[in-house]
């Protein structure tokens, strides 16, 4: 149940237009940076050379705490081990008030935020002045929220800006960007040459040098560590390192994936104490270290999400992440966002903290795709799901759609046939329905319901069967159709037919299939998903069959991977999910393994060439990675023209039961989806993924558009008429 | 050498700094002479191996500059900075110095407009050579800074501007031993 309070900060979020735009534009923008600073690089053995010094590390972390400490002592300044926020708070307080501290300056902290730090010092007489340009101005409007982790302030115009400035100064200002940037320059220079204590964060620590490693462009961290005679700098411990050499990636990779730059302006490497001046000359500044756990230890002795501990705060996954870009770090957590913030935010806050920002991933893996760490973001928020609804409970709605319908096949089947003849939701007067899957739906705004099918494609098969029987079959494939092929598209399970009987395949449908329990697994309802593996499974099993075929990426997934680890914990069944697993192929796989090399002979027939725009289902090029055997396939099909949209891989907004939960955000992305289709001046648009085109087709039905959406399947069973 | 520098001095004007050559130290003086007298006249000076080398700052007293070279106050009026470099990385058009010197600090970072002198020959390739050459030197220092370009931000709306906190012009002198070979 989402409370009132993140309902409302989504809703806010949404109707910012300026926050929108100004993401939107970043995004696109941003997406270009990144490839031209990593072109000509290795990206794939960077990241995983950093996930091996991270992973490295957070296994040690007590041990490199331990030497960190002692190379910073030998070097004569002191380390603080704070073993929560309110440790950390109490020591920092404690030493601003040894040295009679009133104001001190700050570059930009995770950690500082994480901890709360500046309502504790305010509320105990210290002033803390945030000198990151756009820390500043936040700090200057009460009640703001950061909206982005390396860019707090983008949403924010310059006329805002100049508005917050004329305030503080007590006279007109100007919103000329330079004029305001300027005019930052000398205020803050008013406090970095009086404050009496700087506090920075760490972006690096390397416990063998004790060397703290800070990168700005502004140069607010060169400032704030050099002109006051107290430095103290918070460090997660999850910025440890072992060696010196470690930053090196790091380096190279952080600049590049948070802002498309091929490094900071400035990269400070602190190791130990440096005079500044102090009274009456030079002396040997005081430096401190506060080294932070506040569920760091905790994260990193659990094994599924020390994963997360990889992260270097690059916000390259929020930058790329098509709910962030509508909904901008307001709707997530205070200091952490995106997929990824909602991980840390479990961790460093409180499962109840995360539990409402970790339903907004659409689970679409494109933040895994660009992630430095290596880090499986999507991966990580589904168990963090799970740990929810362990915690919490299903919702009442879910509880009776999934355990009640979905795990009953029989039941859900009936129900699905009913709908079908009175073409709505059969509800029995409640709203469990909303939670069926896919195709339940509602009517959502820029989106038509899809049409249950009269005959599903099981009371179908037989009669395909014979239609397409193969005298001497050279491979028997049994079709595992999904819900959605089941029951509202059966003409791409037709099609399917088809075109493996053209290359000497005989398909059969296993009558017992279900549900691949997707839904289920997706709403963290691992009782439901584990009663449909094992009905799957026995199913599959009887037909006999050489391999198993889907046509869904979703059911895909499910067959190959998460059934094995549903029922990792029961040794017969995980025996007989992995013997399943190896034998499911997806269509395309399919139909590419049986033509390879093979001369496809004259081209006869049509003349006109129609023009087909591929769109990249989430799951098929992702977890997949078969996006260019499709093309290929298109490509090389008689009539056919492939032509790309733009951005073909962002999500459709899709992403099973979401759309319902969340329409407001699934809405826009689909509609941009809709543009990039149609700008692309395709007649048609094919993809691999039943789930998309319920969407795509529904959201081009509302606009009337004469685009046509097809399976890749039925694309090629055309032509082979 | 050259092809370094040229890689260097490339991706140095990228990122916003103004990269000029001496051919030996002696050539400082009358090149900065030039080029400082729009931006002011109260120099920090930071004294170092390359300014006692070029007599920077008899050169620039002569020249009607004023500078300043110690004190509470040093840096904090002043139009320009002069400090030196240990290094330079020619893949991203940094330099690196130990900065633990307060001075260096401070007169990088103060003033509107920093010099800084690089010796051609202290251009590498990488940064994990100057890390190398920091570790073959002995003890790390406490205070390492790497600088590419001027200070910027982007904060609002994404419009990028110099200057913000550090200095909004970067005057890289490339320095050669005189030796001929270095120059242009
Ligand atoms: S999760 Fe990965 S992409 Fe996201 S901030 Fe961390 S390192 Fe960057
Ligand atoms: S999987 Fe997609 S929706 Fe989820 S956090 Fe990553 S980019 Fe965002």
């Amino acid at each position: 149940m989402a409370t009132k309070e993140f309902k409302q900060r989504l809703h806010r979020a949404l109707n910012n237009s300026s926050l929108r735009k100004a993401l939107e534009s970043f995004g696109d923008a941003y997406v270009i940076s990144r490839e031209a600073v990593y072109s000509g690089r290795d990206f794939e053995a960077l990241r995983q050379k950093i996930a091996a010094i991270k992973s490295e590390a957070a296994g040690r972390y007590e041990e490199l705490a331990d030497q960190f400490s002692r190379a910073v002592e030998a070097r004569g300044g002191r380390v603080f081990r704070a073993s929560d926020a309110a440790a950390a708070r109490e020591y920092i307080l404690k030493v601003a008030q040894e040295h009679g501290v009133t104001d001190l300056v700050k570059s930009k902290s995770f950690a500082s935020e994480e901890i709360h730090l500046n309502e504790y010092l305010q509320e105990h007489g210290v002033n803390p002045h945030e000198t990151d340009l756009a820390e500043w101005i936040l700090q200057l409007m009460p009640g703001e929220r950061p909206s982005h982790m390396v860019m707090p302030a983008i949403h924010l115009l310059k006329e805002e800006v100049a508005e917050v400035f004329s305030r503080y100064l007590g006279q007109p200002v100007e919103a000329d960007i330079s004029k305001l940037v300027r005019i930052a320059r000398r205020e803050l220079r008013k406090k970095f040459l009086t404050a009496g204590m700087g506090i920075s964060g760490a972006n690096i620590a390397v416990a063998e040098t004790c060397t703290i490693v800070i990168c700005t462009n502004e140069g607010n961290a060169r400032l704030t560590t050099t002109v006051p005679s107290v430095h103290l700098a918070i460090v997660g411990l999850e910025k440890l390192v072992p060696r010196l050499k470690d930053i090196v990636p790091i380096l190279e990779a952080l600049p590049r994936s948070g802002t498309g730059q091929h490094i900071t302006s400035y990269v400070t490497l602190i190791s130990g104490p440096v005079p500044a001046w102090r009274g009456e000359g030079e002396s040997l500044k005081e430096l401190h270290v506060v080294l932070l756990d506040n569920g760091r230890s905790r994260m990193a002795a659990d094994p599924v999400f020390k994963e997360a501990l990889q992260c270097i705060r690059c916000a390259s996954c929020t930058n790329v992440c098509p709910v962030f870009q509508l909904v901008s770090g307001q709707a997530y957590g205070e200091v952490y966002s995106g997929g990824i913030g909602c991980i840390l935010t479990a961790f460093f806050s409180s499962l109840e903290e995360a539990a409402d920002i970790q339903s907004l991933c659409l689970s679409c893996r494109r933040c895994a795709e660009v992630c430095p760490g290596n880090i499986n973001i999507p991966e990580l928020v589904l168990k963090l799901r799970h740990r929810v609804v362990d915690k919490k409970g299903l919702s009442p709605g879910y509880r009776i759609a999934l355990h009640g319908v979905v795990s009953k096949p029989k039941l859900m089947h009936s129900m699905l046939r009913a709908a079908a003849r009175l073409q709505r939701p059969v509800t029995g007067g409640t709203s469990f329905i909303r939670h069926l899957p896919l195709f339940f739906s509602p009517l959502t705004k820029g989106r038509s319901l899809p049409a249950i099918a009269s005959v599903p494609f099981r009371n179908l098969s037989q009669r395909l069967e014979q239609e397409y029987k193969v005298a001497k079959p050279h491979l028997k494939a049994a079709l595992y159709a999904g819900c959605v092929i089941d029951f509202v598209y059966p003409q791409i399970g037709e099609a399917i037919y088809k075109v493996l009987g053209r290359y000497g395949v005989q398909v059969t449908f296993p009558q017992g299939q279900a549900c691949c329990g997707a839904p289920a697994s997706y709403a963290g309802d691992d009782e439901t998903a584990v009663k449909l593996a094992k009905i799957n499974i026995a199913a599959l099993e009887e037909a006999n069959a050489d391999v198993i075929v889907t046509a869904c990426p979703t059911c895909a997934v499910a067959l190959k991977n998460d059934f094995v680890e549903l029922l990792s914990e029961e040794p017969e069944w995980s025996e007989r999910a992995r013997a399943l697993a190896k034998r499911v192929k997806d269509f395309t796989e399919l139909v590419n393994e049986l033509t390879s090399g093979e001369d496809r002979g004259e081209y006869k027939g049509k003349e006109q060439t129609v023009k087909v725009t591929y769109h990249d289902s989430c799951h098929f090029k992702r977890s997949m990675g078969l996006d260019q055997v499709a093309r290929k396939l298109l490509r090389s099909q008689p009539g056919v023209e492939l032509v790309e949209m733009k951005d073909c891989d962002r999500c459709c907004g899709f992403a099973g039961s979401y759309n319902v939960k969340y329409p407001q955000i699934s809405a826009p992305i689909l509609k941009r989806k809709l543009n990039s289709i149609i700008e692309s001046g395709a007649q048609v648009v094919s993809m691999d993924c039943p789930g998309c085109i319920v969407q795509i087709r529904g959201g081009l039905d509302q606009l009337n558009s004469p685009i046509k959406v097809k399976h890749t399947a039925e694309i090629l069973a055309a032509e082979l008429e | 050498m050259q092809s370094l520098l040229k890689e260097f001095s490339a991706q140095a004007e990228t990122a916003g700094a103004q990269v000029i050559l001496a051919s030996s130290p002696e050539e400082i003086a009358p090149i900065l002479i030039e080029h400082l007298r729009p931006l002011g006249s109260l120099i920090a000076l930071v004294d170092t191996p390359l300014v006692k080398a070029a007599d920077l700052e008899a050169s620039l007293r002569a020249a009607g500059f004023k500078i300043e070279e110690d004190g509470a106050e040093f840096a904090r009026q002043a139009d320009i900075g002069i400090v030196e470099f240990d290094y330079g990385i020619a893949e991203t058009g940094t330099m690196a110095a130990d900065a633990t010197d307060l001075k260096c600090r401070l007169a990088a970072m103060l003033p509107l407009s920093c010099v800084a002198l690089l010796p051609l020959a202290s251009i590498r390739a990488t940064l994990t050579q100057v890390i190398d050459n920091y570790l073959e030197r002995g003890s790390w220092p406490n205070y390492l800074t790497l600088v590419t370009g001027p200070s910027r931000t982007a904060d609002i709306e994404r419009s990028l501007t110099i200057g913000v906190h550090g200095p909004e012009r970067l005057l890289i002198i490339v320095v050669g031993d005189g030796g001929g070979k270095d120059g242009h």
